[in-house]
């Protein structure tokens, strides 16, 4: 286990949230059962989001950085002044440590959020693909020394030859990162490639994945069979709760686990993150996770 | 071996209708038309085509979900005819996303512009009076845009204020930098309570589901009360990655718009006041547009040689 990804903080059972819109981050966090630790989306520049991270950090949180601009993966470069941003960013928050999905935010046009695509464009899984994602990871590790954490991203068609797990796991040890495993995308590479992720775990370096996130989500019927939409604001759908029992007990590093509720109302966060402490207690393979429990409600 | 013809292939099939409906009927006619071995190819065979294609409907919906942030007015009009909606869909393609960032709301907004005549119009006045709407919406695209780009160049312009406003009246005027004028049918304001009353929620989201009803937009484009919209983009944040520009508006009486087309550089207040007079003007009307061009030039919109 690399020294660097051991040595990061066990934060607990934490929630997603917008800053700026309810459910109000500090009142959750404040609440009886709340969230440990606030991640958030928000923009580049950390100017933009600090009142509101402080507002966090006085109620006695940390919060975790999740940005939404960066190629991961793909031929199309960073940009040096939006990795820089990125880095001040983290620095200034003291995020823990940094996630997200590797797939194209931008293409060769220019840089900027994942928004200007609609969303996230998955990657291809190929050999060239995985070469130009080691590229990409290492050019945000030159600049941004925070520790990493890479994300299969949520995904309703799949391209390539290589598994979820071999891409990623591949990804993971030559780059020296971390891994976050959200639960929904996993269901969702699973009806888009037909794939079972318990065939693959011997491919996935288990003990680098330190966050875990569960959302909600919408199962979409087409011609061909189910496709799996994130949709946070959403129940969590069946699918992914069984995903993350089946993954609790394997991952023995879990320092974080999420639940996305931008959007979902104060009770039903509450009541999710309940049920999520309680599969932990249950399932989960890491000590330290199961350790933060003991002062939760 | 070339992945980044691959590249091209994942996005053409994200944003190319045409491109996605062939690979639907023939995967391998389709992706032989690329520079691509039998490897490559069989890399996107794994995908399924109506998967594809429920993704790619969802992008475009996110993506001009953005662009109609632009276009507010002029997406709520275009909406209430038939296959309006299809129309504005039709407009992000892969073209449209291989242009720069910052250029895809005004290439969006000039191909909208272009594609207006299709629209099967109910009288011969709504073509002019939505393509004004259009015009103005874009004009403060274009500003937002191209003051974008400068910040992302070099900073913050020092061009956005004008310090010295001494002998206002008496100093040729033009007008200031990333500064749009646009007549409009009735006033901006005016027409977005009218058009996009439901502020809460994102609009796109709210026309897609139910569009405007086309009587609606009759009776809104009949009632007629003629303004000059003046809007300047103006830096909310500065920033090296995405410098937040929002627009400053002023709305003038339609007299302005005579006036506005002798704001060149070369005249002053005082000579187009003069002249005016000489015209017939009465001397309240006079005090109007005097306080009207101050006004202007008191919000930095017009520029003092």
């Amino acid at each position: 286990m690399t020294r660097h990804i051991d040595q990061l903080p066990t934060l607990g059972i934490g929630a997603s949230l917008s800053l700026s819109s309810d459910p109000d981050p500090v009142k959750l966090v404040k609440a009886q059962g709340g969230p440990k630790f606030v991640e958030y989306a928000g923009l580049a520049d950390v100017d933009q989001v600090i009142d509101e991270v402080e507002r966090v950090h006085a109620a006695g949180a940390p919060v975790l950085y999740h940005p939404s601009y960066i190629n991961f993966c793909g031929s199309f470069p960073n940009s040096t002044a939006w990795l820089e941003a990125t880095a001040k960013h983290i620095a200034t928050v003291k995020s823990a440590w940094f996630a997200q999905d590797v797939a194209y935010c931008f293409w060769q046009e220019g840089p900027g959020y994942s928004t200007q695509l609609g969303y996230f464009i998955p990657p291809l899984f190929n050999e060239a693909s995985l070469e130009r994602a080691i590229i990409r990871v290492k050019e945000v590790q030159a600049i941004v020394p925070t520790v990493v954490a890479i994300e299969p991203p949520p995904m309703c068609f799949f391209a390539g030859s290589l598994s979820l797990f071999k891409f990623f796991g591949t990804l993971a040890e030559e780059t020296d990162c971390a891994i976050l495993l959200d639960m929904g995308h996993l269901v969702s590479y699973e009806m888009a490639s037909g794939n079972k992720i318990k065939d693959e775990l011997h491919e996935l370096p288990k003990e680098r994945v330190i966050e875990v996130h569960v959302a909600g989500g919408l199962i979409k019927q087409s011609e061909s069979g189910p496709v799996y939409v994130d949709a946070h604001e959403r129940s969590i759908v069946d699918e992914t709760w069984q995903m993350f029992e089946a993954m609790l007990p394997e991952l023995p590093n879990v320092k974080a686990v999420c639940f996305e509720c931008e959007n979902v109302n104060e009770n039903a966060v509450l009541t999710t993150l309940k049920r999520i402490r309680n599969m932990v207690q249950d399932n989960s393979a890491s000590q330290h996770l199961v350790a933060t429990l003991d002062d939760a409600a | 071996m070339s992945f980044e013809v691959q590249e091209r292939v994942l996005l053409d099939l994200l944003f190319d209708s045409s491109i996605r409906e062939q690979f639907r009927n023939n995967i391998d006619a389709t992706l032989t038309k690329y520079d691509l071995d039998e490897n490559e190819i069989n890399d996107f065979k794994t995908i399924r085509p109506d998967a594809l294609e429920l993704d790619a409907n969802m992008r475009t919906n996110l993506f001009i979900a953005h662009i109609c942030r632009s276009f507010p007015v002029t997406f709520s009009l275009v909406s209430s005819f038939n296959k309006g909606i299809e129309l504005l869909k039709k407009l992000v393609n892969a073209e449209l996303m291989h242009t720069p960032p910052t250029e895809r709301t005004t290439v969006y907004g000039t191909r909208l512009r272009e594609q207006l005549v299709t629209l099967k119009f109910d009288n011969q006045n709504e073509q002019p009076l939505i393509t004004a709407i259009l015009e103005a919406e874009l004009g403060m695209a274009w500003t937002a845009a191209t003051l974008k780009q400068v910040v992302l160049e070099n900073g913050l312009p020092d061009d956005m204020q004008q310090n010295d406003k001494s002998n206002w009246s008496g100093r040729p005027i033009k007008l200031a930098s990333y500064v749009s004028a646009a007549m409009l049918p009735q006033p901006y304001t005016k027409l977005k309570q009218k058009l996009c009353p439901n502020t809460k929620c994102d609009l796109w989201t709210e026309i897609s589901k139910k569009q405007l009803n086309a009587y609606k937009r009759n009776i809104v484009l009949q009632q007629e009360d003629p303004r000059l919209l003046i809007a300047r983009a103006q830096v909310n944040h500065v920033s090296q990655c995405e410098p937040g520009i929002d627009h400053q508006t002023i709305e003038l009486s339609e007299g302005f718009a005579h006036l506005f087309q002798h704001v060149n550089g070369s005249a002053s207040i005082d000579q187009l006041l003069t002249a005016f007079k000489q015209a017939g003007a009465p001397d309240p009307l006079l005090q109007s547009v005097k306080a009207g061009f101050k006004q202007l030039i008191d919000n930095d919109m017009l520029f003092l040689n």
